[in-house]
């Protein structure tokens, strides 16, 4: 499984995600995000918006893109299922472009609120295989 | 390893705090500030024996992290419901100078202004019990619950910064509620000096389809009844006069406007610790000076963010008093259908307290805690000024849930007291424990409570079994004197998001 959750937060949820690449990373950690927020495996990819945000490094570029599909997911009343992610450098800075896709908010499809994510035990690192990153989110 | 802002990010902490806290007094305790370098003032941490066992060391050095921040006063508090939270734990209290203090929006927390509206009915269990059923059903029909929830209201931004501006008053003016809710709810429903230009357009999308609706996770709306009056001469100034009267309880907060503000000031706060060039212990602890301009457009922003939280409790009043009335076919004034109190978990507020004898202005963070004044305070409402302020405390949906009183010992702790049970397994491990539809058949044949949620995870997450033993959480602030015990009230039927 290219993520999973993991045991020893009280009240909120920690996952870890990997990846080929730091793209197929984001969207393993993005699954893993929308897991929680609602029932994903049946939420149909019917609608979609844009996403592009910016970071300073790696780690900036996750915690940035993670947050966005929180704001978006909820300000445009919608549960995501699948996540298409591309990271580019550019300069010094990371900038991640991207579309996620879904269906419009209802209670029969919910899951659990995610406040925000946290710098909590967060990490995001190169491995043998490519990138892995560790998460918490606040519930 | 090295966290974005270049500080040493922990897996563990590295101080054992539980084994060096000392006993000081009734199930009070006190980690010096001698057990860490860095710490600038002790903690103090309440909770009786049994509590105590329950508590996690990293929440405890969470504790001693705060009070490593430039301008903490002494000390830093935590309550008996202490669990690891964000920054600062859930359950504790943080107060730091008006001048060389910081603010931090890492203290508040993402629920800004999470908290507990209470209306009390003249009915009893006699006459709701036969109808719980049909009562949480119309309830849940009628208060928008659950992530996946659309609100009823639809604003428009100028709308918007209306509620943003003046909180509750929003919904008296709308015709929601009337004047003596918001005369019985802290700050009576509006902090003044909210700045809706210090929000963003972001947090302002998100709040528009969201007024009005309850959430999701640990907040609900459950019908209760006296179960034992503690204290009857201040039960009964706070309506409560009988056992077995039927009593409401809403737990919710600011939703997605909330978590918006403060993910964007923590940005914000992170850049600014940097700037100023405060050390922090923990990169969750972002903050800035209190009187930078970070600072104060935090806490603008967060008033923002309390002031719509108070008008979303206030908006469903009216909804949760529509549907007693259709079940009842009565009006909800002949039901006596009057707030007690409103009061708010995750907040920081500019207040006075003493310190070392002298009067001091101190910005004082409640995280998973409640404000609880005692008699004679001047910002407690006229009708309750002889007895003192209601302290609202939710316990889990199968257990106890109580009204307290401030009292004046509360000055140790800045007027502070628990705000609830405290996890202490997490969602993950209580969904591997526990089956939702289970949860709900057992409650009902077991304690005849029912149970309405969006699914059934929900209440997996959030059983019984997953908090502390919320009577041992009040008997801690109890014989500690921080607060005291009026009522104890058992629910009878809760909806959920």
């Amino acid at each position: 499984m290219a993520y999973k959750y993991i045991e020893g937060i009280t009240s909120d949820v920690m996952f870890e995600a990997e990846g080929k690449d730091l793209d197929s990373m984001l969207e393993q950690a993005s699954l893993a995000l929308f897991d929680v927020v609602c029932q994903r495996k049946k939420v149909n990819p019917t609608k979609k918006i844009k996403i592009k945000v910016e970071g300073s490094d790696e780690k900036d570029i996750v915690y940035m893109w993670l947050s966005a599909l929180l704001s978006e997911s909820d300000a445009n009343e919608l549960f995501f299922s699948k996540f298409e992610v591309k990271v580019n450098k550019k300069g010094k800075k990371f900038v991640a472009k991207g579309v996620a896709h879904g269906e419009d908010y209802s209670s029969e499809k919910s899951g659990t609120v995610v406040k925000g994510v946290t710098y909590y035990n967060f990490k995001v690192e190169k491995t043998k295989k490519g990138f892995k990153c560790r998460v918490v989110v606040d519930i | 390893m090295q966290s974005r802002g270049g500080y040493l990010m922990r897996d563990k902490p590295s101080v054992d705090v539980k084994s060096k806290m000392k006993a000081a007094g009734t199930s009070r305790q006190i980690i010096p500030k001698s057990i860490r370098k860095g710490m600038n003032v002790d903690a103090v941490v309440y909770g009786n024996s049994k509590i105590l066992k329950q508590m996690e060391n990293d929440a405890l050095y969470q504790l001693t992290n705060v009070a490593c921040l430039p301008g903490i006063v002494a000390p830093v508090i935590a309550a008996p419901d202490i669990h690891w939270g964000y920054g600062l734990p859930m359950g504790a209290v943080g107060a730091f100078d008006d001048k060389d203090g910081v603010i931090s929006c890492g203290c508040t927390g993402f629920d800004i202004n999470c908290g507990i509206h209470m209306i009390r009915t003249n009915l009893t269990r006699k006459q709701v019990e036969p109808k719980i059923k049909q009562l949480i059903d119309t309830l849940f029909q009628n208060i928008p619950c659950g992530v996946g929830a659309k609100g009823k209201l639809r604003l428009t931004l100028d709308q918007l910064d209306d509620v943003l501006r003046t909180g509750a008053n929003w919904a008296v003016e709308n015709g929601y509620a009337v004047k003596a809710d918001v005369e019985h709810m802290e700050e009576e429903g509006c902090m003044t000096g909210a700045d809706p230009a210090k929000v963003s357009d972001m947090a302002k999308k998100r709040a528009l389809p969201q007024l009005g609706t309850l959430g999701a996770g640990n907040h609900f709306l459950e019908v209760q009844s006296v179960d034992e009056i503690f204290d009857a001469k201040t039960a009964k100034a706070f309506g409560i006069t009988k056992k077995d009267q039927v009593i409401i309880m809403l737990h919710c907060g600011s939703r997605g406007f909330g978590h918006q503000v403060a993910s964007d000031y923590l940005r914000v706060h992170e850049k600014a610790a940097k700037k100023y060039g405060i050390e922090l212990p923990d990169p969750q602890l972002v903050c800035a000076p209190v009187n930078s301009k970070e600072g104060q457009d935090y806490y603008k922003a967060m008033k923002c963010a309390v002031n719509y939280a108070f008008a979303n409790r206030t908006i469903m009043t009216a909804w949760i008093r529509e549907s007693f009335e259709q079940v009842f076919d009565k009006k909800w004034k002949s039901m006596e259908m009057d707030t007690i109190y409103d009061v708010c978990h995750n907040i920081c507020k500019l207040e006075e307290h003493e310190v070392n004898g002298k009067k001091k202005k101190l910005y004082v963070h409640r995280k998973g805690a409640t404000r609880a004044l005692p008699a004679g305070h001047p910002l407690v409402p006229k009708s309750y000024r002889k007895v003192g302020q209601p302290v609202l405390i939710a316990g889990s949906m199968g257990t106890a849930s109580y009204v307290l009183v401030g009292t004046e010992k509360g000055k140790e702790s800045f007027f502070s007291t628990c705000h609830g049970a405290g996890r202490v397994m997490s969602r993950h491990k209580a969904l591997k424990l526990f089956r939702g539809e289970q949860v709900k058949a057992d409650l009902m044949k077991k304690q005849n409570i029912y149970v309405r949620a969006t699914h059934g995870k929900v209440i997996a997450e959030e059983a019984p079994g997953v908090y502390k033993n919320v009577d041992e959480v009040i008997e801690s602030v109890h014989s500690a004197g921080i607060s005291k015990k009026v009522a104890r009230l058992v629910p009878l039927g809760v909806a959920k998001g």
